[in-house]
């Protein structure tokens, strides 16, 4: 729509200007892919680069997954001394990529000092599996935003047809609660788009929780096989999440090694259960996880449940500040303790 | 079709022998359960197994014995990681798999009337003495020119197999420097790097072949040694490691370039080398 | 080449023979929506005018997770069970020739794969003609296309009013021989809509530059390019585990067997040695092993491209990474 093209030119400008102002020596944000309902990530170094960056509802990708690997500290103190200064990064985020980087500062594996953080008021993003889904066996050639919010796609024949935004948006956005970047040095565009075009619906997570909770047991054991069977171990979850930066993963550790590398059932709900455990108090619910997963299992099944729970009982909701402590860093005499039982 | 490859032949741990003074480098004696298995294992100096444990795995490692030297199999073994841990835990006896013998070995046909410089550093020595015990051996020697070996190492105490560069020294037929990083205090010969001797020894290029195996910062600085003493990049061999599963040329890990390490090598000349990337 | 045709209607029925013999697999919907190869019968009817299955059928012959051997009273050793008869019936020729690629590693003569060339005999692959090309289909740039029969038994082309059988090795003829009540001769007009079907789907591919490729990656290792895709890469398995033709596998052992589980050069512990060193220590070396092995390696080794041109890798990339856009830049 035209806000996003404004958004986009906005965008444009302000990386040249940070670039040709020597603020930052790297600007990530996203650039035109060559398939339909994608983007790809871009990181710019010169500012004639600067018209190739794009603000549109493909950006999927949470930028703030290239940050750690910039700040990682060299090996040992003779290459430290070799290595170059770290340097000083500009990057898009949306309203859950920021609350990623809070996340990333408080567990200090970036530095705020070298980060120039360009927030977007977020409409939300459409995951291009819906979309493809929604074409049936058509197949776009291309994609862009209406006036509405809704998307307009042409066709194999040229036909041009639309798809509502609600049917094609991500999961992670439809339930989103914060679209607005909480952290940010520089904010473009302006709040409550969700909320115009009515997609928004936060509830929905709770809700598919609670389905999922009320039915027995077997059930719920059976349905969560059923969801982890597709998974190749592919890593793309792993690999697509910011706060997944181990420099080495307990999945590759082999003193003891703690899980096999292939899809025996085992490993395979090992490696969700870890993974879900891992970011239990950190996920900032993005949906990047559920996006990179080729093979369109809902990897988030077991981390909407952790995060309801995390801000039930301890009202805390990660990336909101980087002052707060992280809610497994913290200890309470009052906090609630229902859930130990005796052995 | 034949045997299936990833089969390893059974074997037992016949002797242990601990090689260093830091006690992390133990020589197995391995001795294969059925004769029919020792008769179908043929190997030569330069090639490889792929030892295996039931339940902790399986890894690759040069072959320390010549084929002369009669049944059984060397291997010397560096503690380093879950597998050599493993093994160096277990007492003559164990059981063991063994699978080979892999790889391209030395070559060997270039061999016969050439003088052989023969140059080793540290841990990568073994395969070298494969090849010294092969060429000493009393119906080869003759086919051969010279032979000068130049063995380094950390510091006395790390050099394996003393014994035998020991007796070496003594034969005429051979003429093997030793040389440490670090003397100590009964230390009577050469100090200082590989490199180092190898251009105070100043060996002669003209119809002569190096075999070369040792650490990269050996290598390093080793190749451009034996190029100024005018071997050309044909008559530098070198013997490559590389992380391995299959040994067999389909787990596509020791790739560089177009070649297998595992079937195309781990011996290579220089020259063929020079036209891999350097992902070594 | 023996070309017979079949009615749709005795489509069921020759499947239903096949059946007899042992599984038959065949394009459906499944759980989820999409189209993959399911066993068949199903209740819902088989589809033909699919683009491609989400994942190719490379694990029917280098399954996921692969038991080579079994510990048994301290002793290593093979059970062999017996491999079922299994007919794929419906991939698409640039997952067919996928497998013939593959075929040039497991089956390379000098050392063949024995748990490969069991799953490789057994499996009968009737391949079928694509019915429409995706954006990210470029399979006529690296030597196949969407009549391409290499890697199959028998290549179909969907026509109007039934299938037009080609066989492409014996096994495929002994197919038609045995299905002949059910076949009728291939006539000139069936052959020429058969042609006319496949040329309308090359015509809907964009070419992309990779005949020379091997020449030009040659040249190329240096280029800044890599750096920049390796920048990018988040080093995930997507790309190689959804190619049809990459293979790199890992061997590790469980307390009772030794597996074999697929493994993917973009991992930084792929290369590991224990001593600490990484002969590919940075995205960067990992990204430029897969393309080079792809496009220059195996051109080296096997005078073609490791490359059924699916566009699994592009259309899956969690950052949409495209090997086409790298490859263009590279010859520029």
């Amino acid at each position: 729509m035209a806000e996003s093209r404004q958004l986009e030119a906005q965008l444009r400008e302000t990386a040249e200007k940070l670039l040709r102002e020597k603020n930052v020596s790297l600007f990530v944000g996203y650039e035109k892919a060559s398939l339909p309902f994608r983007t790809t990530p871009l990181l710019l170094t010169k500012t004639e680069e600067a018209p190739r960056l794009v603000w549109n509802p493909f950006c999927n990708a949470n930028l703030s997954v290239y940050l750690p690997r910039l700040f990682l500290a060299p090996a040992d103190a003779r290459a430290a001394k070799a290595a170059p200064a770290p340097p000083r990064v500009g990057v898009v985020l949306k309203g859950c990529d920021s609350r990623a980087v809070a996340v990333l500062l408080q567990e200090k594996q970036v530095r705020r000092e070298n980060l120039v953080l360009v927030g977007i008021h977020c409409p939300g993003i459409v995951d291009r599996r819906k979309a493809e889904k929604a074409l049936g066996e058509h197949q776009a050639l291309g994609a862009g935003e209406d006036g509405g919010g809704n998307i307009r796609v042409v066709v194999e024949d040229g036909t041009e047809s639309t798809l509502r935004r609600e049917d094609v948006l991500a999961d992670a956005c439809l339930e989103c609660r914060s679209p607005a970047p909480a952290l940010h040095d520089i904010l473009l565009g302006a709040p409550g788009e969700a909320a115009r075009t009515g997609t928004a619906r936060p509830g929905t997570a709770r809700t598919r929780t609670a389905e999922f909770e009320s039915r027995p047991l077997e059930a719920r054991w059976a349905g969560f096989q059923e969801v982890i069977a597709r998974c190749i171990r592919c890593n793309a979850c792993r690999q697509a999440c910011p706060l997944c930066y181990c420099k080495t993963c307990i999945f590759e550790q082999n003193r003891p090694r703690w899980i096999g590398p292939g899809t025996d059932p085992s490993d395979l709900a090992l490696y969700h259960l870890i993974r879900a455990f891992h970011l239990a108090g950190r996920c900032t619910e993005c949906g990047a996880c559920e996006r990179a997963c080729p093979m369109g299992i809902d990897v988030r099944l077991l981390a909407r449940k952790l995060s309801a729970e995390v801000e039930d009982l301890y009202g805390y909701r990660p990336g909101e500040s980087v002052e707060a402590t992280p809610v497994l860093s913290s200890f309470a005499l009052d906090d609630p303790q229902d859930f130990v039982t005796e052995p | 079709m034949g045997r299936n490859p990833y089969l390893p032949y059974p074997a037992r741990i016949a002797e242990t022998v601990i090689e260093n003074e830091s006690r992390d480098i133990k020589t197995f004696r391995l001795a294969f359960e059925d004769p029919g298995s020792a008769a179908e294992f043929r190997h030569l100096p330069g090639q490889f197994a792929e030892l295996s444990l039931p339940g902790a795995g399986e890894a690759p490692f040069g072959i320390a014995s010549a084929p002369t030297e009669g049944d059984g199999l060397l291997f010397s073994i560096k503690r380093a990681g879950v597998f050599t841990a493993e093994l160096h835990s277990l007492e003559p006896g164990a059981p063991i798999g063994v699978r080979g013998p892999l790889g391209r070995p030395f070559p060997w046909e270039r061999m016969p009337g050439k003088n052989l410089l023969i140059v080793g550093g540290g841990f990568a020595f073994t395969t070298l003495r494969a090849l010294i015990k092969q060429l000493l051996h009393p119906a080869q020697r003759a086919h051969y020119g010279s032979i000068l070996v130049i063995y380094g190492a950390r510091t006395p105490g790390e050099l394996m197999y003393r014994s035998e560069l020991a007796e070496w020294q003594k034969r005429g037929d051979i003429s093997v420097h030793l040389t440490v990083d670090k003397a100590d205090g009964g230390w009577q010969q050469h100090v200082g790097v590989v490199p180092a001797v190898l251009e105070k020894l100043k060996p002669g290029a003209d119809g002569a072949l190096a075999i070369v195996c040792g650490p990269p910062i050996m290598l390093k600085f080793t190749l451009p040694a034996l190029a100024s003493l005018g071997f050309s990049e044909d008559a530098v061999i070198l013997s490559l490691e590389m992380r391995m599963k299959c040994g067999i040329g389909k787990c596509g890990r020791c790739n560089i370039g177009g070649k297998y390490v595992c079937k195309d090598g781990p011996v290579f000349t220089r020259r063929e080398l020079a036209s891999l990337p350097a992902e070594y | 080449m023996t070309e017979k045709l079949l009615s749709l209607a005795n489509l069921d029925p020759w499947l239903a023979r096949l059946r007899e013999r042992g599984s038959v697999y065949a394009p459906g919907t499944d759980q989820a929506g999409e189209v993959a190869l399911r066993e068949w019968p199903q209740p819902e009817p088989l589809v033909l005018d699919y683009k491609n299955f989400r994942e190719p059928p490379k694990a029917f012959f280098l399954p996921r997770n692969q038991t080579l051997l079994y510990f048994r009273d301290g002793k290593t050793v093979e059970l062999n069970s017996a491999v079922p008869e299994t007919f794929l019936f419906g991939i698409r020729p640039c997952d067919a020739r996928a497998l013939a690629l593959l075929d040039r590693v497991f089956l390379d003569g000098d050392q063949n794969d024995p748990y490969y060339a069991r799953l490789r005999e057994k499996t009968t692959v009737i391949a079928l003609a694509c019915a429409q090309a995706m954006p990210s289909c470029f399979c006529a740039s690296v030597g196949s296309g969407p009549g391409d029969g290499s890697g199959a038994d028998l290549l179909a082309v969907a026509l109007e009013s039934g299938l037009l059988f080609r066989a492409g090795s014996g096994k495929g003829e002994g197919l038609l021989a045995e299905a002949a009540d059910l076949l009728a001769e291939a006539t000139p007009a069936a052959k020429r809509e058969a042609a006319e079907r496949i040329q309308g789907v090359t015509a809907q591919l964009t070419p992309v530059p990779t005949a020379d490729s091997a020449l030009r990656l040659r040249g190329s290792y240096d280029s800044p390019l890599w750096g920049t895709a390796g920048q990018k890469c988040l080093g995930c398995g997507t790309c190689s585990f959804l190619c049809p033709t990459c293979h790199c596998f890992d061997i590790t052992d469980e307390p009772d067997r030794r597996v074999r589980t697929w493994d993917c050069c973009a991992y930084p512990q792929f290369t590991l040695h224990a001593s600490g060193h990484n002969p590919r220590p940075t995205p960067k070396e990992r990204w430029r092993q897969r393309l080079m092995h792809k496009f220059r390696y195996a051109v080296e080794n096997f005078g073609v491209p490791f490359c059924a041109g699916c566009g699994r890798c592009i259309r899956n990339c969690p950052v949409s990474m495209d090997l086409r856009t790298v490859l263009k830049e590279l010859g520029a």
